[in-house]
């Protein structure tokens, strides 16, 4: 259940705003989500919070930036059952870990399973600020990424199959003429892949296409069969 | 002339070796000559009478000179005859009476011959005297001899019509006379049985015919109408010319030896018929083992010997199962070397290929002499049988596999309890065989149970087997027992009688199961559950101080937080003074909340002694002592309770100072296990003035630090919280007691505890 609307968060600089960030709070204890809420809109975020993980997936905060701080242990799906089913789905979105009670082999699992901080209540709030703050720059620089990823994978599905197998090739370093006789072509029609696959990638030179390469997921990089 | 002169001469004259011949011949004789003048006369005739033979020729009286010499009635006869004779020239025969040497008259036969010259002129006439009634004598002693003959004795003419029968036949045949009346051949076929008459007929026609000896036998009737058997020989008398003069024939009645034989061959046939039908088989061999006889029923079965087959030996190698002859002709030629009877059961094989179980009897047949005459060997088909007997051969091995291989000690017992068999599993696990248990050393069962079953169980075990034997009730029961390497090892034993139809006990059947492992599996199981049960304890111990920590956390955690936030709003410019009401709000609320948690869990450590009951402390130590009993018996913990019997009623919460008195005897007994070989628990309970005092005492290796083990989370044991002594200490004192540790003279440790004999004052 939403406890905290954002309206109530004045210093939200555009509450609306799909770009802006929000502190997603998953907490079985009322008295927690509030005071934590608290907290966080009295920095300046925004946030929302839920008692269970079920709440938060059925609401759909889940697509928009930010971070999430949940309980370990909650009636339900626990906060580390939510890690597992969100890295599952290729959800990266960063996770503060915040337990009444933490053990050592759930920490490590959790620190494992790439949580960004593990942290025992009651917890000092400069502390808790400061994971917050950690958590959404990094999911700032995962979207960045993920958008740049998306770009480059949109425009490879331009290219022809022999365009992208061609591109591929030049990606791992092979020369025209090694391409030209891999693909038993001429060197010009090589060529003529080439500076079309790059045009269409939006791409000058060789460092461009490698390091948009490297964004790419291993499957989408992967040219039709010959 | 000359002739008769020579005859006469030489008659007269002297004793020519033909007179000689003459006198010598039975008889008198006489000689004439032409005239009819005596010449010569056998001289022993006349002597007697006292004349001569001239006085034969004397005068010329008309009369003959022999006159005197016969009887005077026949005379004229005689002499008108003889007269003829001469006149005519022709034979002369008369019967007439003769004077004989005691001058009584004799029927005699006089003949005489005329003998004639070359020119047939009569010489002289030959004659003879026979004494008639010597003859006659002789021809009735002769006829008496033929019907006396105790036979039938016949004659037939050469074309075979009977001249003569004797006496005899003809009564048989009902004939009148033996010569008059007899009916012709046709009559005497008639007589003879009408299933014989073709062959008499042939048979006889065949003799008649061919001259050869009849020879027959068959049924002729009697006058009274019954046929009787008759065995008929004929044979023909035949001339110097060979050509048969007559057929003379006896018959003998052989009815009475034809019945006999009859009856024999009869009997005989009833015999082989009912060889034959008996089920068995019969062989008979001679004394030099060829074979004699075998009964049809065994050539139907077995088959006809084989030609090559010759004696005892060949049949046997030849009909019987090559596994079977070595043993069957060994204990056959034993049998016969020792002529004593032997028996065999072996596989002979049948006509048709098959090879079917018999068993043979065979069984000398002596003489008066005691000489074997003849081996007979009598077999029967035994082949079902031994096909049932092996089907229960082969049940009876597979029940007694199924006992011996059981996974589990069988033993079968008497109805008095003796035992009378045990499986092999018991045997190798007691070690020793039912026989090896003497009858002197009084009954097995006893022995048994004395040598095997453990000193603490003998007791009771031998109370239910003696309950059970005289009840015939089952019997059931887990107790130890040793092992032959003097192991004892717990086993199930279970007993059930088995009954006749009458319902009497007639065995006991007896299961024994090794459940040493299940039994110690279940003390195992039984320590681990204790351990679970101690460190799920714990565990929820744990819990608690978490789930307390966590109840106080949560508000702290928002107190804080909402104080930061509150502090911020406050700082902002303006101040948010909206958000600040809101978080101080908060903040009260969850300070309170964290205070009301603090307190809950205040209250519930806190104890509230509940209203006590007085209760009779013996009867708590007796509880506990049952309800630990299970782990005593299984430490062999002996336990010695001391309760005095004049101990007041006290006020106390049952179950607080029981969970106590719990504590402080398992503490003892795990303080003593490994510690002590012989562990013994002491429980004593006396008044000592106002209070009650409790005694706890091991003998464990003591306690080295008295005081310190009643802190809370001291502990000397690998696992526990420490908390057992702590706990019970506060319970004893929210009973107005106290609890301490002292080392005692056994070197192990008291525990004891008071509680005061009157209600403490109500804190």
């Amino acid at each position: 259940m939403q406890q905290h609307s954002l309206r109530h968060a004045p210093s939200s600089p555009d509450p609306v705003g799909a770009e802006q960030p929000i502190v997603v709070v998953v907490d079985d204890d009322l008295t927690v989500r509030e005071g934590l809420s608290e907290l966080i809109l009295s920095v300046g975020l925004n946030v929302v919070a839920f008692a269970s993980t079920q709440d938060l997936l059925a609401s759909g905060a889940m697509d928009r930036p930010g971070c999430l701080i949940l309980d370990v242990r909650m009636p339900g799906a626990s906060g580390l059952d939510l890690q597992h089913r969100l890295a599952a789905t290729g959800d990266a979105k960063p996770i503060i870990f915040l337990s009444g009670h933490g053990d050592i082999p759930m920490t490590v699992q959790a620190m494992k399973a790439g949580a960004v901080d593990f942290l025992t209540k009651p917890v000092r709030d400069q502390a808790l600020l400061d994971a917050i703050a950690t958590a959404l720059d990094r999911d700032r620089s995962q979207r960045a990424t993920a958008e740049v990823a998306r770009h480059n994978a949109d425009r490879l599905k331009l290219l022809t199959p022999r365009e992208h197998q061609v591109l591929a090739e030049v990606a791992r370093g092979r020369l025209n003429k090694q391409i030209a006789y891999d693909f038993g072509i001429s060197e010009v029609t090589v060529k003529l892949h080439r500076s079309k696959a790059m045009r269409k990638m939006q791409l000058a030179t060789v460092g461009a296409l490698i390091r948009a390469w490297e964004t790419l997921p291993a499957h989408v990089r992967l040219p039709p069969s010959r | 002339m000359a002739m008769l002169s020579e005859v006469t001469g030489t008659m007269s004259d002297e004793p020519t070796r033909a007179a000689m011949m003459v006198e010598a011949v039975v008889g008198n004789a006489w000689a004439t000559d032409a005239a009819g003048r005596f010449v010569y006369i056998t001289p022993g005739m006349l002597a007697p009478l006292g004349i001569v033979r001239e006085d034969l020729n004397g005068s010329d009286d008309p009369a003959f000179g022999w006159k005197p010499l016969v009887h005077p009635n026949d005379y004229e006869a005689a002499a008108a005859s003889w007269r003829q004779s001469l006149r005519d020239e022709r034979a002369y025969d008369a019967t007439h009476r003769l004077r004989a040497a005691d001058d009584t008259f004799r029927w005699g036969r006089c003949s005489g011959r005329p003998v004639r010259d070359s020119e047939n002129r009569i010489v002289g006439w030959y004659g003879a005297v026979l004494d008639w009634e010597a003859i006659r004598e002789r021809d009735r002693e002769l006829s008496q001899l033929v019907d006396m003959v105790p036979s039938h004795v016949w004659r037939l003419t050469p074309d075979g019509e009977p001249t003569f029968f004797n006496r005899r036949m003809a009564d048989y045949l009902g004939l009148e006379s033996t010569d008059t009346a007899l009916g012709g051949l046709a009559e005497l076929i008639e007589s003879v049985h009408p299933d014989e008459v073709c062959m008499f007929r042939e048979t006889l026609g065949r003799s008649l015919a061919s001259g050869e000896p009849f020879s027959l036998r068959y049924r002729l009737r009697r006058a009274d109408g019954a046929y009787r058997w008759m065995s008929s020989r004929a044979e023909p008398l035949r001339d110097h010319a060979d050509c048969i003069l007559q057929w003379y024939g006896v018959c003998h009645d052989i009815d009475d030896q034809v019945l006999t034989e009859e009856a024999l061959r009869r009997s005989k046939h009833q015999l082989e018929q009912m060889i034959d039908a008996l089920p068995i088989n019969i062989l008979s061999f001679d004394p030099a083992r060829k074979l004699t006889y075998a009964s049809k029923r065994y050539l139907s079965t077995a088959g006809m010997p084989g030609e090559h087959i010759q004696d005892f030996e060949g049949l046997a190698r030849e009909v019987s199962h090559p596994d079977d002859f070595p043993t069957m002709f060994n204990r056959a030629s034993a049998g016969f070397a020792n002529s004593e009877p032997f028996v065999n059961r072996f596989r002979r094989r049948c006509m048709d290929g098959v090879y079917r179980w018999i068993e043979a009897r065979a069984q000398a047949l002596r003489n008066a002499n005691g000489e074997i005459v003849q081996w007979y060997i009598v077999s029967i088909d035994i082949e079902e049988e031994m096909q049932a007997q092996e089907a229960l051969r082969e049940r009876e091995r597979f029940v007694w596999q199924l006992v011996e291989t059981l996974p589990a000690m069988v033993d079968c017992a008497s109805p008095d309890g003796e035992p009378v068999y045990r499986s092999q599993q018991l045997r190798e696990f007691l070690g020793y065989e039912l026989e090896g248990l003497l009858d002197t050393n009084g009954s097995r069962l006893m022995q048994t149970l004395d040598a095997g079953v453990h000193p603490d169980d003998l007791a009771a075990v031998k109370k239910d087997y003696a309950q059970c034997l005289r009840t015939g009730e089952p019997y059931a029961r887990r107790h130890r027992l040793r092992r032959h390497d003097c192991e004892y090892r717990w086993v199930e034993t279970r007993a059930a009688p088995m009954r006749s139809a009458d319902g009497a006990i007639v065995q006991w059947n007896v299961i024994c199961l090794d459940i040493d492992a299940e039994v110690r599996a279940q003390e195992d199981l039984h320590l681990a559950q204790e351990r679970l049960a101690r460190a799920s304890q714990a565990a929820s111990l744990a819990e608690l101080s978490a789930s307390i920590a966590h109840e106080v956390n949560q508000p702290l955690a928002a107190v804080v937080w909402n104080s930061h936030a509150c502090q911020r709003w406050l700082a902002a410019s303006p101040p948010n003074l909206d958000r600040v009401h809101v978080t101080v709000e908060r903040i009260i609320r969850d300070a309170n909340a964290a205070a009301e948690v603090v307190s809950r869990i205040r209250a519930l450590f806190k104890q509230t002694v509940a209203p006590h009951h007085r209760a009779a402390i013996a009867d708590l130590i007796s509880d506990v002592g049952r309800l630990l009993g299970d782990r005593t018996s299984r430490m062999r913990v002996e336990i010695e309770t001391d309760v005095a019997a004049d101990l007041p009623a006290v006020p106390f919460d049952f179950v607080q100072i029981q969970q106590v008195l719990v504590n402080l005897m398992r503490n003892a007994i795990e303080a003593m296990e490994g510690h002590a070989p012989k562990p013994r628990l002491g429980v004593r309970a006396v008044c000592d003035g106002e209070v009650l005092r409790v005694e706890v005492s091991d003998n464990g290796p003591g306690v080295l630090y008295p005081e310190k083990i009643f802190d809370a989370f001291f502990t000397t044991k690998q696992s526990g919280m420490g908390m057992g002594l702590a706990i019970c200490r506060s319970i004893i004192e929210s009973h107005g007691g106290r609890l301490w540790a002292e080392r005692n003279r056994a070197g192990g440790a008291t525990f004891a505890f008071t509680l005061p004999t009157h209600a403490p004052e109500p804190a």
